[in-house]
Formats: C-alpha cells, sequence, structure tokens
C-alpha cells in the first residue's frame, strides 16, 4: 500500500509537466450496447441532457456552464468515490440522435484514462431502443512502462466496467419510467 | 544516391541556395517518374495499400483494384507507422509497444527482420533518394537514420518534443518531423543529420506531409483543430488554416488539400491555392492515416473506429469504397504502393 502511495505522489508530482493533451501512442476502443425497453426518443432525452450526467451511478454531482457548444460547454462529475473529472461536449447532433465528450482533467484514482472520449448513437428498433457507448482513449500513464495500475489494460478493464455499468444503470432508470 | 543528385545535394549545402534544390527537384522528380513513385498527379495508379491496424497487431494488404483486403500479416507490438522502400519491395513498420520496426517482403508478404529501436518508434519515412529509414522516437525526442537491410541505428538527431510524423523531400536533401509537443516543425540535413531549422506550428502537429511541386510542407494539428501551411523556401509559417475536430494528417490531389478529422468523422477539403475551404466530406469514424493515388485521382483514408480502408474520388469529392481492414486501422505515413 505504502509503495501504491509512493507511486502516486511521485505521479501527481510530475503531472504538471505532462502536457493535458499527451498520451501515450496506443489508443484503446471499448464499445458497449443494450437495448432499452422504451423509445428511442426518450433514451435521447435522457443522454442529451448535457449537464446531468447523474444517471450514471458511479456520480455523485453533475455541473455543467451553460449553452451546447463544441468544445466550449464544460462539465464536472464529481464520483461518489470523491474524486472529480471534468469533459467537455465534442458533438452533439439531435437530428441523428448522437452526443459524444470528451474528458479534460482526469484524477486517475476515479479513472486511469487520459483523453477519454464517449460517443453515444441511439438507434431504434421497433418500439424498443439499441444504444451504444463507444469509448476511445489512452491509458492513465502518458509515459512510457507504466505501473500496472495505470496500464492499456488497466484502462481498458476500467472503461469497459464503467460503460457497461452506466448502460444498465441507464436501460433501469428508463424502463421503470423514472 | 545517384551521382547527379548527390552532386545537387551538395551544391545545395554549399551554397544553399534554392537553386540548387530546385535542380535536386527536377532530378528526383524524374527519378522518382522512372520508379514509378511520383507525387500525386503525375504517377501511375497505386496497387497495393499496407495498413497498420493498431488493435489488431497486424498490417493489412489491400488489392486497392479489387477493393479488398487480400492478406492480413501478424506484426505484434501495436503497429501504427509505416512506410515503404523506394523500389516498393519492403514494407516498413513502426512498432511503438514493442519498440520495433519490422520489415515485411511485399512479394512474399512475410516479416523479413525485426529490431529493437529507441524507447517509442511511432513516425516513419524513409529517403526516397538512398532508401535509408528515418524513425521519430517519441519518448526519447530523437529522430534515428535507420539502414534498412540491417536495421541499425546510423545516426541520431535530438529533435523537438515528441516527434510524431516525419517526411522526406522528393530530392531526399532535407527531413522534417512534427515536433508535437513543440509545436514546430524541425528540418534536418539528411546529409550532415542535424537539425538546420525549425517552424512554428498551429498546436501539437501530429502528421506532416510534404508537397515538393509547391515547395510547401502541411502539418495536421491536433489541439488547435488546424492545418499549418508551411514555406519551406523561407522557412517560415504561411498560415494556420482551420479545419475539423482532432485532425490527423494531409493529403494533396489537384489542387485540393485533404486533412483527416479524428473526431469528427470527416475529412476537410481545402483549395491548395486560396487556402478556404472547399467541402467537409463525411467518412468513417475516426479517420486517420490519409495519402493522395499518384495519379492525384483518388485519396485513400484509414478509419481507425470503423476498421476500414475508404476511398475518395477527388473528382466528384464523394466516399465511393469502403474496404474492410483490420482492427484499428492507423497507416500513419506513406501506405500506398
Amino acid at each position: 500500500m505504502q509503495k501504491l502511495v509512493k507511486a502516486f505522489t511521485v505521479l501527481f508530482a510530475l503531472l504538471p509537466f505532462a502536457a493535458a493533451h499527451a498520451h501515450g501512442p496506443s489508443r484503446q476502443k471499448v464499445v458497449e450496447t443494450i437495448e432499452i425497453n422504451a423509445p428511442a426518443d426518450k433514451v435521447w432525452a435522457v443522454i442529451s441532457n448535457y449537464k446531468d450526467f447523474t444517471w450514471h451511478p458511479d456520480i455523485a454531482k453533475s455541473e455543467a456552464n451553460d449553452g451546447m457548444e463544441v468544445e466550449k460547454t464544460k462539465r464536472s462529475l464529481t464520483f461518489k468515490k470523491g474524486g472529480v473529472v471534468t469533459d467537455k461536449l465534442m458533438a452533439y447532433e439531435p437530428d441523428r440522435k448522437y452526443i459524444s465528450y470528451m474528458t479534460v482533467d482526469v484524477d486517475l484514482k476515479m479513472l486511469p484514462v487520459s483523453g477519454y472520449s464517449s460517443y453515444f448513437t441511439v438507434t431504434p428498433d421497433g418500439d424498443k431502443t439499441k444504444l451504444e457507448w463507444k469509448g476511445a482513449f489512452y491509458r492513465g500513464y502518458v509515459n512510457n512502462n507504466p505501473p500496472p495500475e495505470l496500464s492499456d489494460k488497466a484502462a481498458v478493464d476500467a472503461v469497459t466496467a464503467f460503460q457497461r455499468a452506466g448502460l444498465e444503470a441507464l436501460k433501469a432508470k428508463i424502463e421503470s419510467g423514472s | 544516391m545517384p551521382p547527379t543528385a548527390r552532386a545537387a545535394n551538395q551544391s545545395f549545402r554549399q551554397n544553399g541556395r534554392w537553386a540548387a534544390a530546385a535542380v535536386a527537384s527536377l532530378v528526383a522528380l524524374a527519378f522518382a517518374l522512372h520508379l514509378g513513385a511520383a507525387r500525386a498527379g503525375e504517377g501511375t495508379t497505386a496497387k497495393n495499400a499496407y495498413v497498420t491496424n493498431q488493435l489488431g497487431n497486424s498490417l493489412s494488404v489491400v488489392d486497392l483494384g479489387a477493393g479488398k483486403q487480400t492478406a492480413e500479416i501478424t506484426i505484434g507490438g501495436k503497429p501504427a507507422g509505416i512506410a515503404l522502400s523506394p523500389d516498393g519491395s519492403r514494407a516498413y513498420v513502426a512498432a511503438p509497444d514493442s519498440r520495433e520496426i519490422v520489415s515485411v517482403d511485399t512479394v512474399t508478404q512475410k516479416v523479413l527482420k525485426r529490431a529493437n529501436i529507441g524507447q517509442g518508434p511511432l513516425g516513419i519515412a524513409v529517403n526516397p533518394q538512398s532508401g535509408v529509414i528515418y524513425v521519430a522516437d517519441w519518448y526519447e525526442h530523437r529522430l534515428y537514420a535507420v539502414d534498412p537491410l540491417t536495421l541499425a541505428i546510423t545516426a541520431t538527431v535530438a529533435t523537438g518534443q515528441s516527434p510524431s510524423g516525419v517526411a522526406v523531400t522528393a530530392d531526399g536533401s532535407n527531413i522534417l518531423t512534427a515536433d508535437r509537443d513543440s509545436n514546430q516543425v524541425s528540418i534536418i540535413d539528411a546529409a550532415t543529420f542535424k537539425v538546420t531549422a525549425t517552424m512554428p506550428t498551429g498546436e501539437r502537429p501530429f502528421g506532416v506531409t510534404i508537397d515538393d511541386a509547391a515547395g510547401r510542407a502541411y502539418t495536421a494539428n491536433v489541439a488547435s483543430n488546424s492545418m499549418t501551411v508551411l514555406d519551406l523556401k523561407a522557412r517560415t509559417q504561411l498560415q494556420d488554416v482551420p479545419v475539423g475536430l482532432r485532425p490527423y494528417a494531409v493529403a494533396r490531389a489537384g489542387n485540393a488539400l485533404f486533412v483527416t478529422n479524428q473526431h469528427a468523422e470527416s475529412v476537410s477539403v481545402i483549395d491548395a491555392t486560396s487556402l478556404s475551404p472547399i467541402k467537409t466530406i463525411r467518412v468513417g469514424s475516426f479517420p486517420e492515416g490519409i495519402e493522395a493515388d499518384p495519379t492525384g485521382t483518388a485519396i485513400w483514408v484509414a478509419c481507425w473506429d470503423a476498421n476500414t480502408l475508404e476511398k475518395i474520388d477527388v473528382a466528384t469529392l464523394t466516399v465511393v469504397a469502403r474496404i474492410p481492414v483490420g482492427e484499428g486501422p492507423r497507416a500513419f505515413g506513406k501506405f500506398l504502393r
């Protein structure tokens, strides 16, 4: 444990030197889908509300500045575990029910990733809806020789769990009518 | 290097005049035409594409005429960078995760040789005259000259921070690196292997492309969502042109520049003279590596998320083919043969 604390101390000491856009050379991808027993408009109504991300079970508080402007509208997400991740809107296209956002600053104890962008696609399927959440991201450690907890695998595992939990909670929320 | 090109290069080094470079360019062009590897608008149609699949750890061989993948060669090490030897007999792949350069025989479609190169080999290019391979090291902030037969490092030069894209002038005299975290392009003299100039770009330049005929180079700047136009004669920035979200690389065909916008599922088309926008073309998700067919009639784009190699018809500016390739294609470099 002490070793881990030490690793994080070193990491955070180094962080100011790691530019916000820096990343390792290998981008990862996770695609999760779910079928929701509700019309597409209902699903879209929830996921297009960028300001409110509290439908995700890991999130305690969600605050955003006004507007829906690409790369200008930003959001601060407080996790139930206590850390904060900020992101910004990258695409908002109601015509094709498509929204995307990307992390700006990440507390690596919340999600061991950098440059994590999410893409939501809503596809009607009769009176049901198929929702896809695609994640494209880099590992949390932007330099070479990452510690295991900030490796490519750690990032893929964490994002897979994050997206899966989000979609299942969203399905439960919409299908229960809340 | 052919004697005439060498003489022209020496003259260029001695008096530093661009007249000499122009002579060298003409000589280079003659050779390029001879080898069937001329720049867009002057050559014969490319037959194959060699697409690095980063998530799939492989190299796709695509028959462009038939419009399908004919082989997928296992590479390993999360391959990203790609370059071809001047005669097209070898494909060189940069695999950053295993820190290797992998040489592939394009006839037998087998891995010939692999060698550890630095700490983060990513961008790769080949000198069209000498065949020397250049590899940018993302983590060590260096460019290596690598012998194409032995894959041994023969020279090293320090660049700016996190060099990504690499390009070589057609006459083989100068190498450009896009130094991503220094917001600049370095010019390296191929003969002395020293940095002779740096030019400022937009924020976080990733791909760099040389336009020999125009005496220009272009960078795609990931953070400023722009394309920088550089004047290679004056060695200065001419203009920074807005494009789509998170641009990756640039190609030229005819009088148009094509820029892949990773996060916008699109390719920006910009008039090469006026530098004003012509059109935005919707392509597959996460378009990255891009190159013009030597005839200038088509543009090929690797789409990382869609797992496709897509063809844009230059006359109509529409996508006319979507060819499935491996998982996570990047094709960062020159991948057409």
